[in-house]
């Protein structure tokens, strides 16, 4: 990997890392998805330096859309029911799950090869979703199905402001 | 300057962190739920990494196609998410 590709690396493993840092700070919709975007961005960005095209346009494609649906104005505030302590307990867990994963990368021990795919790659990836796993491209197919079929079920009722507990964030 | 897979496998570590931590967080149920797609994106980047620099027994490009199989799963689960969340009426 040359060092054009290692900058592109870095400055984009930034952009997510600080699109996720973003996101879990802030409390307006509206930079909620600024930051998703961001991380998509950022994530897009890393898997074309790391030689997978296909994917970073589908990571963009797919980011860009899920940043819509959260910066949307009209979906209903609702609150958590758990309580400080498993707020806390969840960071907390978060942190040592950190700890762990970076462990297993640092003691991680893979046997290297020579990457022989192209810059894009979406024949190589066409073939195979569509031959080699085309049982796991229906099912996910499958997935998207039933999620935006009960999205739009769910989403055809409307429900009276009054019902939030709190104002909208 | 080099990119190595334990360097990707951190950057992978920090984004499902990162996520985790957004999801166990935010007060609001949707604000947690966009902490998934960021855990989708930090397993995506370990998938296409260990395609990029390690030796499979599977096809070279496959963890490139999970990649792109976790980003459309993190569409529908936001899109289901907003949904089932439903809309605010005018009232």
């Amino acid at each position: 990997m040359d060092s054009l590709h290692a900058i592109g690396f870095y400055v984009s493993a930034a952009l997510a890392g600080a699109g996720g840092l973003f996101l879990a700070f802030s409390d307006s919709r509206q930079r909620r998805g600024v930051a998703l975007a961001l991380v998509g961005l950022g994530v897009a960005g890393i898997d074309l330096a790391l030689s997978a095209g296909f994917a970073a346009l589908v990571v963009l494609i797919c980011y860009a859309g899920c940043a819509l649906l959260v910066m949307r104005p009209d979906y209903r505030f609702l609150e958590q029911a758990a309580g400080g302590l498993w707020r806390q307990a969840g960071a907390v867990g978060a942190a040592l799950l950190l700890a762990a994963l970076a462990y297993a990368a640092f003691r991680g021990n893979f046997a290297h090869a020579t990457f022989h795919g192209g810059l894009f790659g979406s024949v190589s990836v066409g073939r195979l979703l569509f031959a080699h796993d085309a049982l796991a491209t229906e099912a996910v197919g499958g997935l998207v199905l039933v999620a935006l079929v009960g999205a739009a079920a769910a989403w055809r009722r409307e429900r009276p402001r009054d019902e939030r507990g709190e104002g909208r964030r | 300057m080099s990119v190595t897979l334990v360097s990707v496998l951190f950057v992978a570590a920090g984004l499902i962190a990162l996520g985790a931590f957004t999801a166990a967080w935010k007060h609001e149920l949707t604000g947690a739920l966009a902490g998934l797609p960021v855990m989708f994106a930090g397993a995506g980047v370990a998938f296409v990494g260990v395609a990029r620099f390690a030796v499979s027994s599977g096809p070279p490009l496959l963890g490139q196609e999970v990649a792109v199989l976790l980003a459309i799963a993190a569409l529908a689960a936001v899109g289901l998410g907003i949904g089932l969340a439903g809309r605010e009426g005018s009232r």
